[in-house]
């Protein structure tokens, strides 16, 4: 069976902390070697250009910077049930996880397994580069990605 | 006391673009006041860095229009260097651009700015029989429009609204009497909303082939970085530009069978609508050059400015010129040595901050007196100019540009309304529309003026000569435009051993966006709210309505993910 998998960085590079996803994706990219089903992808900061990598894999991972609803310093796993919705924005680059996943919804076209790592930030000022605690998270985040697409790969092979 | 209504997009972060607007009696907007209140300082963060690796960081800039700043961004650090780059590679820099335009601008419809003109929920109301004979009235040869089709739509929005989903379309004003369309033009742009996103997921494709990644496309100095062969597998192949080919023509039907005339059919029963016209000053640096980028008579999209709606006088324009272009920081967050309302060429420009003015949160309303925004105040010949397609169009019209002229007068006709409706938020939507069947037009023409001269044996799209920093002046000065889907574009950059000694940016959202300036003279966003009638001031359709149809850059810097579904966007009235 040709399983795909999509595993997508969201963040901005320029906003220290909120590169988050951007850095765990270069760090997987860098340190692991993948099966060819797993596409890689920084995705940066794009909205909804990003839509047909969330809705053309069978299962998505993804990294971005959170806000968590009970807030612990610490790497977070959530599975399926993302908040979906589509809000009054003032600009089209307000668009992002949320969005994407609604219009997916809308289209049909929804991964049969999402699932989201993230880390709150400390430090989200101008600059480029990971704060120390946030960086010392980034190998735990990723070695969870592995097991999850692991998982995945066993499961559905 | 009159009121005063805030849309904000608060985030727990930071908000992004803030509009203030203030009432009369009679709801109309009196004074409007533009704040980005987010502070962008990458100028300081480019200091030092290799000026052959600018364009990875500016393009970071902003999340969608990541092509435009790569592209100022070489082309200024080139312009610094004296590098050349290949005719290929200016033609397929050429050919990314125009996608991303056509791309951008079908977006902005559909995505941004269809729900401040379609109601969804009236969509339920419609008939599927008499929304497929409006959908072949309007595009008689667009397949997707039998009743069959629009019946399946209507099910699964009713599903939607049904199980409490509607809140994926949440904060809506659903029901406003702002809306004019019947439940059938509701139900067609539904369907034309969720096609949309659909279909651009291919045109961006095109970067992927030619960028060598997506979706942040590489560039280069000198060129650009992918490598052209029909016959290899390593290289961009026939196979690989057969799909460009149909991307490109798949593209210019899309536009022509469903954006024009989904325009034309909206914009028919808000042709009565025509506020938000503003300054009524425009200005395009101009892009898409046929031969080197500072032969502005080959630009295809030319460049000039036009001075309070008078067509018949084009202005030249000239950002290398120290006096034309110059920003001024009277009422924004940052300090000038010499002064904050003597305005500066960017090639000389100054990015200090002056966080201590800015009001501590949470604040009622920003201090409109004094300093209240973090984007400084940009002016042509001191004159405040809107930027972007409306100001694009009209300057190609008034340049008597065949195509446009054609696509503008068609576009008056048939909505039976005079130039004057040009000068108006409408206009503004309009003008996106007519300038996206043109970009789509030009990814045929640069399709083909590639495919030519690959067949005649030139493959080259990378000049080294420039390569080496050893190869440049030790101090250096350069210029790059481009004009973004949002407007003029420019980067300015000093090096000076190597190293990029300063760096300046000024955005089209600037120029659009931007707060007064030591005269008091309001910026594009400020002026174009002034007149507006409100029906409902807690629910501000008019003015989103308004600033979507500048397609507003000032809040693509974060894109945090709250687990909690806030919505993040805000209306108070004080």
């Amino acid at each position: 069976m040709n399983l795909k998998i999509n595993v997508l960085g969201l963040g901005n590079l320029i906003l220290g902390d909120e590169a988050f996803g951007v850095e765990a994706v270069r760090y997987l990219d860098s340190n692991f070697k993948l099966s060819p089903n797993v596409n890689i992808i920084d995705g940066g900061t794009q909205g909804i250009y990003l839509l047909d990598y969330v809705e053309s894999p069978d299962c998505l991972l993804i990294f971005d910077a959170i806000i968590p609803q009970d807030y612990e310093f610490k790497v977070h796993v959530y599975r399926n049930n993302l908040p979906a919705f589509i809000h009054r924005k003032l600009s089209s680059h307000q668009a992002g996880l949320s969005e994407l996943l609604s219009v997916a919804r809308l289209h049909g076209n929804v991964p049969d397994e999402i699932v989201l790592i993230g880390v709150p930030p400390k430090n989200m000022d101008m600059h480029v580069g990971l704060t120390d605690e946030v960086r010392k998270l980034v190998p735990e985040a990723v070695e969870m990605g592995i097991n999850i697409i692991n998982e995945w790969l066993k499961e559905k092979e | 006391m009159a009121k005063r209504i805030v849309v904000d997009p608060v985030s727990r972060i930071e908000g992004h673009l803030r509009i203030e607007a203030v009432l009369d009696e009679q709801n109309i907007i009196k004074e409007a006041y533009s704040s980005g209140t987010m502070w962008r300082g990458l100028e300081l963060i480019l200091k030092d860095r290799d000026p052959r690796d600018a364009w990875a960081f500016t393009q970071r800039i902003c999340g969608v229009c990541t092509t435009v700043h790569a592209l100022a961004s070489v082309r200024c650090v080139e312009d610094a260097i004296g590098a050349e780059i290949p005719p290929n590679a200016r033609i397929i820099r050429n050919l990314m651009n125009a996608t991303q335009q056509t791309q951008d601008h079908l977006v902005h419809f559909y995505h941004l700015h269809a729900l401040d003109w379609v109601d969804v929920v009236s969509a339920l109301s419609a008939d599927p029989k008499a929304t497929s004979e409006l959908a072949q009235a309007v595009s008689p040869s667009w397949p997707k429009s039998s009743v069959g089709y629009f019946n399946d739509l209507k099910k699964r929005l009713t599903k939607f609204v049904e199980s409490g989903q509607l809140g994926i379309f949440s904060n809506a004003y659903w029901g406003h009497k702002g809306y004019l369309l019947p439940p059938e033009a509701n139900l067609m742009a539904v369907a034309h909303y969720l096609e949309a996103l659909e279909f651009q997921k291919e045109i961006v494709k095109i970067h992927a082939i030619f960028g060598g990644k997506n979706p942040h496309p590489n560039y280069l100095v000198g060129g650009m970085a992918c490598s052209i062969d029909p016959n290899s597998d390593m290289a961009i192949n026939i196979e690989q530009l057969n799909k460009v080919k149909k991307i490109v023509d798949d593209t210019n039907t899309f536009i022509d069978q469903v954006y024009i005339p989904d325009l034309i059919a909206i914009a028919g029963f808000y042709k009565g609508w025509l506020y938000g016209g503003g300054l009524g000053n425009f200005m395009s640096y101009g892009d898409f050059p046929e031969s080197d980028v500072d032969d502005t008579s080959s630009l295809l999209w030319p460049r000039g400015a036009i001075l309070n709606k008078d067509l018949s006088t084009i202005h030249d324009v000239d950002p290398r010129d120290v006096n034309q272009v110059k920003e001024e920081v009277t009422h924004s967050w940052y300090t000038y040595a010499g002064g904050d309302d003597k305005p500066l060429h960017p090639s000389v420009g100054e990015t200090t901050p002056n966080p201590g003015a800015v009001p501590k949160m949470p604040y009622k309303h920003l201090d409109t007196d004094g300093k209240y925004s973090w984007l400084k105040t940009p002016r042509w010949n001191n004159n405040p100019m809107e930027v972007g397609p409306l100001a694009r169009v009209l300057v190609a019209y008034a340049k008597k540009v065949p195509m446009i002229v054609d696509t503008v007068n068609y576009v008056l006709k048939t909505l039976d309304v005079g130039p004057e409706a040009l000068f108006s938020t409408l206009g503004r939507t309009a003008a996106r529309g007519i300038e996206c069947k043109q970009t789509a037009g030009f990814m045929t023409h640069y399709y083909d003026k590639l495919m030519a001269n690959i067949k005649a044996g030139d493959t080259k799209v990378f000049n080294n000569e420039k390569w080496d920093p050893d190869r440049w002046p030790s101090d250096c000065k350069g210029f790059g435009y481009t004009e973004a889907p949002r407007g003029s574009l420019g980067h300015w950059i000093h090096i000076k051993d190597g190293k990029i000694k300063d760096y300046q940016i000024v955005v089209p959202s600037t120029w659009n966006a931007s707060p007064r300036d030591s005269n008091g003279n309001s910026g594009a966003y400020e002026a174009a709210l002034k007149g507006t009638p409100m029906a409902n001031p807690e629910q501000p359709l008019e003015v989103l309505r308004t600033i979507h149809s500048f397609d507003p850059c000032l809040a693509c810097a974060s894109h945090i993910m709250d687990m909690n579904g806030n919505e993040i966007s805000t209306v108070k009235i004080l």
